[in-house]
């Protein structure tokens, strides 16, 4: 196997004696697309929330390392340095710019230099105009783009943010909960979408959606978290078949429900 | 937090309030000094307005800040004071010689009055390049700006926001006005400067020359205002705005965007503390003093009333705020010197808990009303006009 | 006539062995007493040890009849019976030229038998002389008069005057005291004032008795006359006077930084202590209840005015007139006197927390209440509130400061150690804790502690579960308010009571806040401690308040850098 783009070793982190992430160990190989489950309170969010710089570990290594370049250091780096070395997440709850147009959610995140003195004399070149309505065809807001963000319905949101992701152009996509407030047949174009990213990009995508899990995780790895660490890890059909993880997870009769 | 910008949001309105307030201080740059000048207005009323002009720069620092970035301030009225001295220093250089010691032959250095009651026989080191105009006209930005610089460094860098920012920046100003009533940091103490003569060779209080120089002086404030203005318009237009107006509503997802969200602030931190000092430097020809008690933290407070009464998160709110509220307070401090206090405190009780759009607010707050009133179903509120093409 | 004229002198010497404890044999005599003796003997020599044996006396009596004997005005009246009386003639002359006769030994009017007052005229009365000798003693014995004076300030002032003089013949008067005084520290003061004539001594070992004692005393008065001293000894070149000087030197030295120390410590907390219940009202308003109220310094105001009413009303009664409405309000004074009067403060201990309490109540009722999810706005309205407030103090009270008594009981002090130890500081820095304790208990064992903590965490939440949120808020408010009025009482003491007051702790009291972390109550209470100690000793070291207070404020602007939300924060996992 090749140089993983990022990888988590021996990480835990405790949040006033909870122990929310316990010696996590985690590989991420570059064009890979893995789903992470788990139980409620077993640390998903938490380990987004370390690789992307909004908490520090107590201890361990978190490195992101693209094979060109030598490996980061992300414990060391604060959530902007992050995000400008090719990680983009989309958080559980859809958190984008209410007060902006959808349009102008965009342009903010639209791959470019972020320095406060470009920001002043920014003009948007036409290829950059034709890349937004290309992202806006895709998460078909097109025809809502001088909405004000805020004013979008949940699912519309959700799609708001992936698009906000893509146009960040990640190396590492971290996607918590996409299809949250989906109808089915937007879920499974969520999911279509994903699996079309996996390759040229490498994903970590959190979902509860066993259908949604099923669908992105066909031929690809699943990660299963229980309290802070890795249960297992596996193709879904044997994490499925797992006794530890049916015993904790799937037994209590979320195994296909949505 | 909360801010009821829809205005902002919408591009032709932007337009539409920039041309308002670019007319009306075009306007003011001539009509005021011409009726002035054939004796329609009041030299009095002239310079008052042309400190309500510095005022209201005052106050688009204060805009700049809490109504486009959510950076309640409560330190403005420092880098107002900050300027004032800065040019003031100039001014009381050239005032030293015609001092009551000089005439009594005992200031041979020429030391301001203040310096030779102080024992000083030779003038402190960092007074002397404020000989020159230049110099000093510089200094109005360098020092206001720097200790923007340096305090709002340290104040993002560790992410200090919120009312916690503005209690930082109360607790700046507080120790910068007991440190500037000391008389030995030989900045004229709790007296301050005063009894200015001449600016760049024009007098000050001649009686028949003074008012011309007050004319210019009011000419250049209300230029400078027109500019500034035009300087916020331009920057809410740029994609620097919408970072900023990002930051202000959730800087958090900002931050997850790869933005530097400190820097943005400490930019428009900066940017803010000298569009105050320019205001403090104005000021002070004009009023004829400044001192300590300019820069007291009620002052920085004062100024925040102002942004909230006319309307934060608009070029023309702040303008509104500061002239209608020093207006008032000239008035009301002649006809009800008792009270003042209490109708301005009443005044801001009033817009914060009913009106916290500011007056700008209001003929929007009208207009809604009376629609709900008629039978006719408005169109839906939702509709935001397009983003201009060659923009952001 | 060689021997017979040196026999006297050998006689007197004896004599003088025997007489010069006279004050101790004869220690019924009353200064007065032993003047007359002085006056009546005919042995010059005798005259003179009797006025040297009142030294280390310290009637005011002596004084006036040495003065009166040196401008002979001291005469001696034969009365019909032959009994020798000395008087002191004074006052205008009468008709016949006679003067008003008072009685050296008793200092009554003289009388004649019938006990009318005798007037006496001067040029038929023995005059009582006096030589250049006599005059001498009588002026050593002025000299000294003030080292026994009942008054222990001018006993203390007389003794570190002599010492400083450094005249080796004042030494024996010196000693003589010494055996005389009991108060403490006075015996402490001569034997400073002993230890640093001995310092001028030429002889090399007295020289090194005094220095040992000096640095046994810790003098640090006589520090510059060690300095000295031992500049004189390094000149005479005396590696032992050197030495010593040196060691006393040291102690002194050591002794008075450990007196600072240990006084700054108490400034320190007792500043901690105010700042401390100031902003534990702060600490519940902001840190619980998350609003910015600008007007808790009018809170401390409301407070301290109650003081003020309460004191008024417990003596003559106070009038005023409320603003605006132009109502006069007549308080009638309860004219109490005594202990009765000094318990005022006592009394206004619970108004000035109910009447704070009560502005809080009407404060969160009418604006606060509106604006819990702003912070920034109730920030704004609370100032306007402010405003309004301060004007209205200012028409109600005037503009000037009003004065407000320390009851006795606050308005003393305790030194230890040479350090001081001021009652009402003392006093503060114990009420700080009890409050301290209270609140603790308030909010962790008590039903409406429950229900604060419980609605301050989740306003939705604990409205939905039942749990009447207004009121609570309007409670909690009232409380920190409250201690706010608690903290104006106490300010009374120790600060101006005027209509802006408040404003002069509201800095202070939100950096306190902020630097403990809003929301913890026990961070406060370290953070106002650290800040009262770190002014405090600023103060000490720079010799200047302004610059201490700078310094102080640059100091939480540099440790937010290190910890922004303070020293301890409730963290949050949510995203905004």
């Amino acid at each position: 196997m090749s140089h993983p783009i990022l990888s988590v070793e021996d990480v835990s982190k405790t949040y006033d004696g909870f122990k929310a992430i316990t010696d996590l160990t985690f590989y991420l190989f570059p064009g890979e697309l893995r789903t992470v489950i788990g139980p409620n309170g077993a640390g998903k969010s938490t380990f987004f929330d370390l690789i992307t710089g909004r908490a520090r570990p107590d201890k361990g290594k978190i490195e992101f390392g693209a094979s060109t370049a030598p490996s980061q250091d992300l414990t060391k780096l604060n959530e902007y340095e992050i995000n400008r070395l090719g990680i983009g997440r989309k958080f559980q709850t859809p958190s984008v710019f209410v007060e902006h147009s959808v349009w102008h959610n965009l342009v903010l995140s639209l791959k470019g230099s972020r320095g406060v003195f470009a920001s002043l004399f920014h003009r948007l070149s036409s290829t950059e105009r034709d890349r937004i309505d290309e992202l806006l065809k895709l998460i078909r807001l097109d025809g809502k783009r001088d909405w004000k963000a805020g004013l979008l319905a949940h699912g519309e949101k959700q799609w708001l943010e992936i698009g906000m992701l893509l146009a960040q152009d990640p190396k590492v996509l971290l996607v918590d909960e996409p299809a949250a407030g989906m109808s089915d047949e937007e879920t499974h174009r969520t999911g279509e979408l994903l699996l079309s990213l996996a390759g040229k990009h490498s994903l970590v995508v959190i979902e509860h959606d066993m259908t949604f899990v099923r669908q992105i995780a066909r031929d690809n790895p699943v990660t299963v978290l229980h309290q802070g660490h890795v249960l297992c890890e596996g193709k879904f059909d044997e994490v499925q078949a797992n006794p530890m993880v049916r015993e904790v997870y799937l037994g209590r009769g979320k195994h296909g429900t949505r | 937090m909360s801010s009821p910008t829809s205005s902002h949001a919408s591009f032709g309105a932007r337009h539409r309030e920039f041309l308002v307030v670019g007319v009306l201080l075009a306007l003011l740059t001539v009509v005021f000094p011409v009726l002035n000048a054939y004796g329609v207005i009041s030299n009095f009323t002239l310079t008052l307005w042309g400190k309500y002009l510095c005022y209201a720069l005052l106050g688009l620092s204060v805009d700049l800040l809490w109504g486009y970035t959510g950076l309640l301030s409560l330190g403005q009225a420092l880098f107002f004071s900050l300027g004032g001295y800065m040019l003031g220093m100039h001014l009381m250089l050239l005032i030293g010689p015609l001092g009551s010691y000089a005439k009594a032959g005992q200031n041979p250095a020429g030391l301001p009055d203040f310096m030779v009651f102080l024992g000083h026989t030779f003038l402190p080191p960092f007074w002397r390049p404020f000989n020159s105009f230049g110099f000093a006209a510089v200094m109005v930005f360098v020092l206001p700006g720097l200790l923007a610089l340096i305090f709002g460094f340290l104040a993002f860098r560790s992410r200090i926001k919120g009312v916690y920012f503005s209690i930082l920046t109360q607790a700046l100003t507080y120790a910068s006005m007991i440190l500037f009533f000391r008389n030995d940091l030989t900045m004229g103490g709790n007296n301050g400067f005063t009894d200015f003569k001449f600016i760049l060779g024009h007098s000050l209080d001649d009686k028949i020359t003074g008012p011309a120089t007050m004319r210019g002086l009011f000419v250049v404030s209300s230029v400078v205002l027109l500019l500034v203005c035009l300087f916020c318009h331009w920057l809410n237009g740029t994609k620097f705005g919408l970072v900023r107006q990002a930051i202000r509503d959730g800087e958090n997802r900002v931050l997850f965007s790869g933005y530097a969200t400190a820097h943005y602030k400490l930019f428009i931190f900066v940017v803010a503390a000298m569009i105050a000092a320019i205001g403090g430097a104005l000021f002070v020809p004009q009023a004829g003093i400044i001192n300590p008690d300019q820069m007291s933290p009620a002052k920085s407070i004062e100024a925040v009333v102002w942004v909230a009464v006319g309307g934060r998160g608009t070029i023309i709110g702040p303008i509104i705020g500061a002239i209608g509220i020093n207006a008032l307070r000239s008035w009301a401090t002649h006809a009800y010197p008792d009270s003042w206090l209490i109708i301005l405190g009443a005044i801001f009780l009033v817009v914060v808990l009913f009106l916290p759009g500011g007056v700008v607010s209001l003929p929007a707050k009208l207009t809604s009303l009376w629609r709900r009133r008629s039978p006719a179903p408005s169109a839906p509120a939702v509709a935001v006009t397009k983003p201009a093409p060659d923009r952001a | 006539m060689l021997l017979l004229s040196r026999l006297p002198k050998l006689l007197r010497s004896l004599l003088l062995a025997v007489l010069l404890p006279v004050p101790v044999l004869h220690a019924a005599d009353t200064p007065r007493q032993t003047i007359v003796k002085a006056i009546l003997t005919a042995d010059d020599n005798q005259k003179r040890e009797l006025i040297t044996s009142l030294v280390g006396q310290g009637d005011e009596a002596i004084r006036e009849l040495f003065t009166a004997w040196r401008q002979d005005n001291l005469y001696v009246y034969t009365a019909p019976d032959g009994t020798k009386i000395p008087v002191e003639l004074s006052g205008d002359k009468d008709a016949s030229g006679a003067l008003t006769a008072t009685r050296v030994d008793t200092g009554e009017p003289l009388k004649d038998a019938a006990g009318q007052p005798l007037h006496l005229v001067a040029a038929k009365q023995a005059a009582v002389e006096h030589d250049a000798r006599l005059r001498l003693a009588m002026k050593n014995v002025v000299d000294l008069l003030d080292l026994g004076s009942p008054l222990l300030a001018k006993r203390l002032r007389a003794i570190q005057t002599i010492g400083a003089a450094q005249k080796p013949d004042k030494l024996p008067a010196l000693l003589a005291r010494s055996a005389l005084e009991t108060d403490s520290k006075a015996k402490a003061a001569l034997r400073e004032a002993i230890a640093v004539i001995e310092l001028a001594d030429p002889s090399d070992d007295v020289k090194l008795k005094g220095l040992t004692e000096l640095r046994d005393l810790h003098a640090s008065a006589s520090y510059d006359l060690i300095k000295t001293a031992r500049a004189k000894g390094e000149a005479d070149a005396k590696p032992a006077i050197v030495k010593a000087a040196d060691t006393a030197l040291a102690a002194i030295d050591q002794h008075k930084s450990v007196v600072n120390f240990f006084g700054t410590l108490f400034r320190g907390l007792s500043a901690g202590s105010i700042l401390l219940v100031v902003a534990l009202g702060l600490a519940i308003t902001f840190g619980l209840m998350g609003v910015i109220n600008m007007a808790h310094g009018e809170m401390i105001t409301v407070g301290a005015y109650a003081t003020y009413i309460t004191q008024k009303v417990f003596g003559e009664g106070m009038q005023f007139t409320l603003p605006f409405v132009k109502i006069a309000v007549h308080l009638p004074g309860l004219h109490l006197t005594g202990w009765a009067y000094q318990l005022y403060f006592v009394a206004a201990i619970p108004i000035g927390f109910l009447s704070a309490a009560l502005v809080g109540i009407a404060l969160e009722r009418s604006v606060i209440r509106f604006l819990y999810r702003r912070p920034l706005e109730s920030l704004l309205a609370t100032w306007g509130v402010s405003l309004i407030l301060q004007q209205l103090f200012k028409l109600t009270f005037g503009s000037n400061n009003v004065n407000v008594d320390s009851p006795v009981y606050l308005s003393s002090n305790w030194t230890v150690y040479d350090v001081t130890f001021d009652w009402n500081r003392v006093f503060v820095i114990g009420f700080a804790v009890v409050i301290v304790f209270g609140v603790w208990l308030a909010l962790t064992k008590t039903p409406l502690g429950l229900l604060i903590r419980c609605v301050m965490q989740n306003r939705t939440m604990a409205s939905c579960m039942g749990v009447r949120t207004e009121r609570v808020n309007m409670l909690t408010f009232g409380l920190g308010s409250g201690l706010a009025g608690l903290a104006g009482v106490f300010v009374t003491q120790l600060g101006t009571v005027g209509p802006s007051m408040g404003q002069e702790y509201i800095v202070d009291s939100f950096m306190t806040v902020v630097v403990g972390g809003v929301g913890s109550i026990f961070g406060t209470v370290v953070s106002a401690l650290g800040i009262g100690m770190a002014d405090q000793s600023l103060q000490q070291i720079l010799l200047n308040p302004v610059m201490g207070k700078i310094l102080v404020l640059v100091a939480i602007i540099l440790f937010l850098q290190w910890r922004p939300t303070g020293l301890f924060a409730a963290k949050s996992r949510s995203l905004d």
